[in-house]
């Protein structure tokens, strides 16, 4: 067909047009141009490979380069050399030297020079670059001239380079040349508005009349512009452009009777009008039954006039199939469809193959039947050998799966995961048998099944939620507390066998390490060897210090789950090891594996019970667990507690006051201060309340740690009884020093040193008495004033080593909580963990170990953080990391 | 002379194309790329960040490629920066020029779709939005060439090379924000020839 049709417009071409703007034929390929640029091009074209091609455009550069530096140079010599970098630029190589060039040939008055500068400009800049703003200034100057080839270029560059910030700069003039002689001239402009509404829809929310307005233009291509820009407004917002339904309708009514005729193609009536129009009316129909009662009968017609109109007409009665799918169904409409679709799945022409399963998987959506009858070309288009059509049976598929298919449907898509090659494609595969795998399931046995086959296939693709929604399922199980324990020991086994593989998916190797922590002694090997085979799994499998820090945690389990509760020889080593690590995390966990498994065995089992991960975890949100300790800082004279916004402004931040108080979380535009050294002698960094065991802190030397936990404890002289502000505090160890350092030298502080600096509430703790921070602390939610006071203020005054909380709050709210590792944050932990009544449980590796995060569930992590371990502990203990750190 | 011999036409269904079956890169262009393109990814960065622009946009880039892998012409709809935009042309390449007569020319390509579509030596390859239209963007090539082959007359490689601007000029006018705006060859070709009148004879 496309030969044929090509002939035909072959013979049209030889008849001389009446049209009378049709060049001769030949006008393009007369030599206008200098023998030295077709030699060049002629060189470009007969590059054997990129190297000799590399070589060329290299010369081409220097050549340029000071030619086009000369400044007598003629126009239509610049034009060639500006022709030649587009080769440059095109073919991969630097031309940025020549793009002012390109510019500066835009103010040319010669039309055909200032048109090849646009066009160069909109090939090498985009419209961030630093250069449109010399552009604007001609584009505004060429908007306005007489010579309606110049504003034509110009609207075109205005299509290709204006941004957000210039459209005011350009939108009086583009709205008045809607108004223009020349088609040609309104039908860009409409285009350069729905570019500016591309852009930003807000800069022309209010010429949305002016589309429906040039929809009525005498002009077919002024029409069919402001069709593309209705289209975007309809896609954004149907419901104010319902009215517009009986003109698209009659539109496509006078179209498919061929009152267009100079737009034909092929005989065909201005299809990709047509396919427009069809587009637009599906958007429009979409749910809406009187609507689309309106288009049944244009839509009917479309679709017989198509069936008989070659290549193209097929593409209309394709937009025809699925403009039927999406609005309002009719049945006899659909029984056309029906048929063409048919007709297209039937056809050896794979393109035509290719829409029709596309437009099937669409009628099926409404009625299942229509795929009955093409079942076994679907099941031959499974085994097609084109990955397209294979790809797009899988979509079909997919959108037929129920529970009584679900079965093959997941098996040929893993099949196809196992051949698929794109990327983007395989993220969408994995994703969709997650999907059915969790709709659809039998039995959980297959899904577990299921998904490890995925996981082994696609684990490069498989998005973190799939696995944490099979870890939720083995963890929670069905409530049958047989089939469940069946269920998972079968888990376990295949995941102990699975891990003899080399270079497993991370994904996967995350969930065999949690299933194996959690439910590795219903495989029946003892605790022990499972930690061996986990200390293995660290040494064979390659993710690092991610898979050691997952299958240290995964040891701390199963030890617990032991009687008593100990380590094996090679998880001690491997605990061990981490301590020294460089790994911040795997030496947290180190730590608090060693801490806790010293407590009492009631203590470890309660971290870490066995088989309690479904169980949700209540967050007391009002920490009413302290209240006791509140009322007894209270009634030993501890101030109460100050919401935030009711404390005086800090003095110290006086400058910055007067402008008004700071809005939460706005963004500042004045500049931080050069960040200072802080003072030696502030008393001990209160961020280190436990600096002498200090784990974490690289940039304190030990030593002067040390002794500032041991020096006389600072006392707090309270001038305002505030807590919280800066002003109040003043440590007696350092009473010369200004009380606090301009806050945005602290803020500057936090952010680039974090250690160093103190926050307010902190600064005033004095270092070795921990409790004295949490008095202060727990002056907070004191039920006799302010009961409601928010969580974060708390936190945020509390979060140690999150520097002084700035006025926006810098602290740790309830999401640090769940999801943060990261040791400076773990100060906020043991406040609950600190008081709570229940077994000390910190949500510390949620993100990697819990299932789920996003379901409240059992949190499992570790208890303590060294950090702030001598909040949480009994106290009198010895410190659990004095040996370890010597 | 060059010019002449390397001449063939474009049309489907000449003796160009019927011959041209040996469309595999042996070396050459598409080696060079892929090498580019592995460093790349070495960044870990396999998504193309493209800039997408609101609304829609239905045909994000039109490139010719010849069969050997040489980019011939390449017009972005959107802003796609440069070290992206070769990475793209030689997947493209990959993908599409790898295709037999026997698979359709649709491919699916980082959640695009793209169509090309062969005239003798030259792929016309087409990257447009997930939902539109394949054969109406299939037809749209062809028009495209139609449009070319009146204005040059019996189009081949050497002509598009030689007038690459003109070229330009044609794609501009028939696609304006990523939108088939125009498909009427008089205008489009009355537009183009306008700036580049003829010379007096």
């Amino acid at each position: 067909v496309a030969s044929a049709a090509s002939s035909r417009a072959r013979r049209g071409f030889g008849r001389p047009r009446t049209a009378g703007t049709m060049p001769p034929p030949t006008v393009g390929v007369a030599k206008t141009k200098s023998k030295e640029f077709y030699d060049i091009v002629r060189q470009i074209g007969e590059c054997k490979n990129k190297s000799d091609e590399d070589v060329i455009m290299r010369r081409e550069v220097m050549t340029l380069r000071t030619q086009m530096a000369s400044p007598k140079l003629e126009k239509t010599k610049m034009k060639e050399l500006l022709i030649r970098l587009m080769y440059v630029d095109m073919l991969g190589h630097d031309a940025s030297f020549g793009y002012i060039h390109a510019v500066k040939a835009t103010h040319e008055s010669d039309i055909s020079m200032k048109r090849l500068g646009y066009l160069a400009t909109s090939a090498f800049l985009d419209e961030h670059h630093d250069l449109i703003i010399l552009i604007v200034n001609t584009v505004q100057q060429d908007l306005k001239t007489d010579n309606y080839l110049a504003v034509c270029a110009a609207l075109t560059t205005v299509c290709r380079l204006v941004n957000e910030e210039t459209i005011p700069a350009v939108l009086t003039q583009v709205v008045d040349l809607l108004s223009h002689r020349k088609e040609q001239v309104r039908k860009k402009a409409v285009m350069a508005l729905h570019r500016f509404h591309q852009r930003s829809p807000s800069s022309v929310a209010h010429l949305h009349g002016k589309f429906r307005q040039m929809l009525c233009d005498k002009d077919p291509s002024v029409m069919s512009a402001a069709l593309c820009a209705l289209h975007d407004l309809i896609l954004a917002d149907a419901t104010p452009h319902k009215n517009l339904i009986p003109s698209f309708v009659s539109i496509l009514k006078q179209i498919v009777e061929h009152r267009l005729h100079n737009y034909d193609y092929h005989k065909v009536p201005a299809p990709f009008i047509q396919i427009k129009l069809l587009k637009i009316l599906a958007a429009l129909g979409t749910a809406d039954k009187a609507a689309s009662t309106e288009m049944y009968s244009v839509l009917s017609t479309c679709l017989k006039r198509g069936d008989s109109g070659g290549n193209v007409g097929n593409a209309i009665v394709y937009e025809c199939v699925r403009t039927a799918a999406s609005i309002y169904p009719s049945p006899v409409l659909l029984e056309h469809c029906a048929a063409a679709v048919s007709r297209f799945i039937a056809s050896s022409n794979h393109n035509l193959k290719y829409v029709g399963l596309d437009s099937l998987s669409c009628i099926v959506n409404i009625n299942p039947k229509y795929a009955a009858e093409h079942q076994m070309t679907v099941v031959d288009c499974l085994e097609d050998a084109d990955e397209s059509i294979r790809g797009k049976t899988l979509d079909l598929l997919y959108r037929m799966t129920k529970s009584h298919n679900v079965e093959v449907v997941v098996e040929k898509m893993i099949e196809f995961l196992k051949t698929s090659t794109d990327k983007h494609v395989r993220e969408s595969t994995a994703a969709r048998i997650g999907e059915l795998a969790e709709r659809y399931a039998p039995t959980t046995q297959w899904f577990i099944d299921t998904m490890n086959a995925m996981f082994a296939i696609g684990g490069d693709v498989v998005k973190p939620t799939v696995a944490h929604n099979l870890m939720r399922l083995i963890g929670e199980g069905s409530g049958d507390v047989g089939a469940d324990e069946t269920l998972r020991r079968s888990a376990v086994n295949s995941y102990l066998k699975l891990l003899q593989t080399p270079k497993l998916p991370k994904v996967l190797l995350e969930v065999i390490l949690w299933v194996v922590g959690e439910y590795g002694t219903l495989s029946g090997r003892s605790p022990g060897e499972l930690q061996d085979v986990l200390c293995g799994v660290v040494e064979t499998q390659p993710d690092g210090a991610a898979v050691t820090s997952q299958a240290m945690t995964a040891c701390a389990k199963l030890a617990a789950a032991s009687a008593p509760p100990a380590l094996s020889p090679a998880a001690t080593k491997l605990i061990e090891l981490a301590a020294s690590s460089r790994d911040v995390n795997k030496q947290q966990r180190s730590h608090e594996i060693v801490a806790l498994l010293r407590e009492s065995p009631a203590l470890i089992s309660a971290a870490l019970p066995v088989d309690r991960s479904g169980e949700e975890l209540g967050v007391d949100e009002n920490l009413s667990f302290m209240d006791a300790l509140v009322s007894k800082a209270l009634a030993e004279g501890a101030s109460p507690y100050q919401p935030v916004a009711e404390r005086a402004p800090p003095p110290s931040a006086a400058g910055f006051a007067a402008s008004g108080p700071e809005p939460v979380g706005a963004l500042r535009f004045d500049a931080y201060d050069a960040p200072q050294m802080p003072a030696r002698d502030y008393g001990a960094p209160p961020v280190r309340v436990d600096a002498s065991r200090g784990a974490y802190d690289p940039y304190i030397p030990r030593e002067e740690t040390a002794t500032a936990a041991t020096a006389s404890e600072p006392t707090l002289r309270r001038k305002e009884g505030t807590w919280g502000a800066d002003t109040g505090f003043v440590s007696t160890s350092a009473p010369a020093e200004p009380p606090v350092k301009d806050e945005k030298a602290l803020l500057a502080d936090a952010l680039f040193s974090g250690v160093t600096t103190s926050s307010p509430a902190a600064a005033a703790a004095p270092p070795a008495a921990a409790d004295d921070l949490f008095g202060l602390g727990l002056a907070a939610p004191a039920p006799t004033t302010s009961v409601s006071s928010p969580l974060d203020d708390i936190l945020s005054q509390l979060s140690v080593g999150g520097g002084p909380a700035p006025p926006a709050g810098g602290g740790v709210g309830l999401e640090g909580f769940l999801n943060a590792p990261a040791p400076p944050v773990s100060g906020g932990f043991d406040l609950l963990g600190g008081g709570a009544p229940a077994p000390t449980i910190v949500p510390q590796f949620v993100r990697q170990n819990a299932p789920a995060p996003a379901a409240p569930v059992r949190t499992d992590g570790m208890v303590m953080s060294p950090g702030m371990d001598g909040v949480s502990r009994p106290r009198g203990k010895k410190d659990p990391f004095a040996d370890l750190l010597g | 002379r060059t010019a002449v011999r390397r001449r063939r036409t474009l049309r489907p269904g000449s003796k160009a194309f019927e011959g041209a079956k040996d469309i595999r890169d042996s070396r050459g262009r598409a080696s060079g790329f892929g090498a580019l393109d592995l460093g790349l990814n070495g960044r870990g960065s396999g998504r193309v960040v493209v800039e997408r622009i609101l609304g829609e946009m239905t045909v994000r880039f039109v490139l010719l490629v010849n069969k050997q892998g040489q980019t011939r012409l390449a017009h972005y709809n959107e802003i796609v920066p440069k070290a992206e935009r070769r990475q793209i042309e030689g997947e493209m390449v990959r993908k599409c020029l790898t295709r037999s007569d026997k698979q359709c020319s649709i491919v699916e390509h980082r959640g695009m779709k793209v169509i090309y579509r062969r005239y003798a030596s030259l792929f016309f390859i087409v990257g447009v939005d997930e939902h539109e239209n394949e054969l109406a963007v299939h037809e749209f090539i062809h028009c495209v060439v139609e449009t070319l082959d009146r204005h040059f007359g019996n189009v081949c490689e050497l002509d598009i090379m030689f007038h690459l601007e003109k070229a330009h000029y044609i794609l501009e006018e028939m696609v304006m924000n990523g939108q088939i705006v125009e498909t009427n060859k008089s205008i489009i070709l009355g537009q183009t020839v306008m700036y580049d009148p003829p010379p007096e004879k």
